[in-house]
């Protein structure tokens, strides 16, 4: 039985899982749930699944998994563990990650769907963020490294990757941050990406069309 | 009224096939590099529909607009708009151009046609950009390094042991500066003490 | 800058099915603060200094008239067909003028770039030559036969097809797209944007849909209408100039555009300069 991922199709968390599931090449069985303008995850019938009443919810091998990084570590062990990486420095930033959710996560929430929340405390926690990730980034080019943690990517890329791709949505700028840019482009090629609202796929890596084809189709 | 060169990025943060945004005078810009890796600078508009160029996508020797496809080649000349496949564009539809040059693996960027001397920060290895919420000459106080000269001011910084240290300082946006910095040696040292610079400067 | 026309057109404010008692929901409209209750089974609108704005209740919505209403809202016959499903999407802030998110929406040469896989893909990129009129009777802007080859048109759809669409500029800030429906050929799924202009730069959008679609979950339609919408979001943040231009100059219309050239010279006709600029950039 294919796991079931309760999901909501503009939330950052759960793309997390949507991409790494998409980047290991295994299909889950998705379940929208009406996070906006509904509500959904705040009523009793969502709550009995998880009662602290968030999303993404993640059930597989009979357990139900509500927390973000407890379901990248399933899906890594369960398909390829490479993308566990090495646990010591993977974990700085799944810690990071639970960070980004508060400041650039909110502050999205916030512009976009009138969340309530303080949004000046909320984009000068994400401009920090954003600055301990971009000098992290330009050290790890230093030795050769693009990903977060290590030579290639791992969970903790997947962790860190939406809310950081996002923030304009929430009136943060991405300009400022070079080694942040060439990140997020390796992150966008990985073979089978997919995107999310607000993160295009990138044009340059399909051919030039071949227009006279498609006249004759 | 500054003539000349500014710096908007060091060339390691520029490879092929990229496209990013750059300030110059308070004018947006982008800055791309094509596959065969030449470089072009245009005012941040897609004259279609306004849409800024530096979302784009490269494609070979090409900037496309993320909007609607419409594409420009490394005159600034559009050469397709995807809704018209067999059309060929009016000559009048063109990107806005600037002059780009690369020297020290610094990229500068200047009105077309200057005929301004590139800056010259000596024998210098490129390090890092960051941005800074402050004036050029608050960033070069906070750096005790002089006055500006060329958009830059160079001196020597004790980081156990001397190192020669250039920054390009660009005005990046309202009371934003963005340091492009080059030294002769001990890049992490001298990344560690930019940060220290930006903690002075933003108080 | 508002005009006479700007103040006697009709806006959405809010869901109709979520407007709470008196204190209600502050929000603003054209500038100006305003504030939506229920009081005894009816909807109001105040302002700031206590004036009551026109309201009234279509399409799941809530409608303001800041100034006096040059006449009812427009007509929407299909919302009241027997067997669609009416779907009250929420609503999505963008900083952009109402004006540019009114005329993306009426775009169709940028779906194989922002919407692609879905609305539209590389290389089928040509848009078919369509029609275009300002019908005087109703003084709205309409766009026929209109088509565009799609990977994946609506939920309901099994594959790429060959969609046929109607355009309709029902409002200033509302518009209406018409487009075939897989489970009904011969009839129109009707997709609708309905934008409130909070300021010359900010705007709510609120998308709503009168489908006909049995199958589908609700929290997938609702979805699918989002994420086709949030795509437009980085567009429309990124326009230069922010007020859309009115008059010719720094931008350069194709033949793919006539409905957002007849949208903009429908609007400065009418006076309707809130959110535009009338001078050339």
């Amino acid at each position: 039985m294919r796991p079931r991922l309760h999901d909501y199709a503009l939330s950052a968390s759960c793309y997390k899982v949507r991409l790494l599931a998409a980047l290991l090449d295994t299909r889950l069985d998705v379940v929208a749930v009406d996070f906006h303008p509904g509500r959904e995850h705040k009523t009793a019938s969502f709550l009995t699944l998880n009662p602290a009443g968030t999303l993404p919810v993640l059930e597989a091998d009979g357990t139900v998994m509500t927390d973000t990084a407890d379901m990248l570590r399933w899906l890594a062990r369960t398909h390829d563990a490479v993308w566990l990486g090495d646990g010591t420095r993977v974990q700085p930033w799944l810690d990071m990650a639970i960070r980004l959710n508060e400041s650039l996560g909110m502050a999205r929430l916030h512009d976009m769907l009138h969340a309530d929340c303080d949004i000046g405390t909320a984009r000068k926690a994400g401009v920090a963020d954003l600055r301990r990730i971009e000098a992290h980034l330009w050290a790890r080019r230093q030795d050769g490294e693009i990903f977060l943690a290590g030579p290639r990517a791992t969970i903790a890329d997947i962790a860190c990757f939406p809310n950081v791709a996002l923030a304009p949505d929430g009136g943060v700028n991405l300009d400022p941050y070079p080694s942040i840019r060439l990140w997020m482009r390796a992150v966008r090629s990985l073979p089978r990406f997919v995107e999310m609202p607000g993160i295009h796929r990138l044009h340059e890596l399909s051919p030039v069309p071949d227009y006279a084809a498609a006249s004759q189709a | 009224m500054i003539e000349g060169w500014t710096a908007l990025a060091l060339s390691a943060d520029l490879p092929p096939g990229v496209a990013v945004p750059g300030r110059l005078r308070g004018e947006d810009l982008v800055i791309w590099r094509s596959a065969s890796g030449r470089l072009r600078a245009w005012g941040d508009r897609c004259p279609h529909r306004g849409m800024r160029l530096s979302h784009g996508f490269v494609r070979g020797e090409t900037l496309a607009c993320i909007y609607h496809g419409w594409t420009y080649d490394g005159t600034g000349a559009c050469t397709l708009i995807p809704a018209h496949p067999d059309l060929e564009p009016p000559k009048s539809i063109r990107t806005q151009g600037y002059d780009c040059r690369e020297a020290a693996g610094v990229i500068f960027a200047a009105a077309e046609g200057t005929g301004a001397a590139l800056p010259d920060p000596g024998s210098l290895a490129p390090v890092r950009s960051l941005q800074m919420e402050g004036t050029t000459d608050a960033v070069a106080r906070a750096a005790g390094m002089g006055t500006l000269a060329d958009g830059m001011v160079r001196g020597t910084v004790d980081l156990d042991g001397a190192v020669a240290v250039a920054l390009f300082l660009q005005t990046s946006g309202a009371g934003m500066t963005t340091v492009h910095a080059l030294a002769d040696r001990a890049p992490l040292a001298v990344s560690d003490w930019l940060e220290r610079i930006r903690e002075i400067v933003e108080g | 800058m508002i005009t006479e026309a700007n103040l006697s057109a009709w806006y959405p404010v809010g869901m109709a099915a979520a407007v709470g008692p008196a204190p209600g929901r502050a929000t603003r409209l054209l500038g100006r603060a305003i504030r939506l209750f229920a009081d005894a089974g009816t909807v109001r609108v105040t302002d700031d200094a206590g004036h009551e704005l026109s309201v009234c209740t279509a399409y799941g919505h809530v409608w303001a008239c800041p100034g006096t209403p040059a006449g009812p809202v427009f007509a929407l016959p299909e919302a009241d067909q027997p067997g669609r499903r009416l779907v009250d999407c929420g609503r999505v802030q963008v900083r952009c003028s109402a004006l540019r998110a009114v005329e993306n929406f009426l775009d169709i040469a940028h779906f194989p770039f922002i919407h692609a896989g879905i609305l539209g893909a590389e290389p089928h990129t040509e848009v078919n030559r369509y029609e275009v009129a300002i019908r005087e009777e109703v003084d709205e802007v309409w766009a026929t036969k209109v088509s565009f080859y799609q990977p994946q048109a609506a939920r309901s759809a099994t594959g790429g097809v060959d969609v046929e669409y109607m355009y309709r500029v029902a409002a200033p800030t509302s518009a209406v797209l018409y487009k075939t429906s897989p489970p009904r050929p011969g009839e129109w799924d009707v997709i609708a944007i309905f934008v409130q202009p909070l300021d010359e730069t900010t705007c709510d959008c609120w998308p709503w849909m009168a489908l006909y679609d049995d199958d589908t979950p609700l929290a997938e339609l609702i979805q699918f209408q989002q994420t086709i919408f949030l795509q437009d979001r980085s567009i429309l943040e990124n326009q230069i100039p922010a007020l859309l231009p009115l008059d010719p100059g720094m931008e350069t219309p194709t033949r793919a555009d006539l409905t957002s050239i007849a949208y903009r010279r429908w609007l400065k006709r009418r006076g309707l300069t809130y959110g535009a600029q009338a001078v050339a950039a």
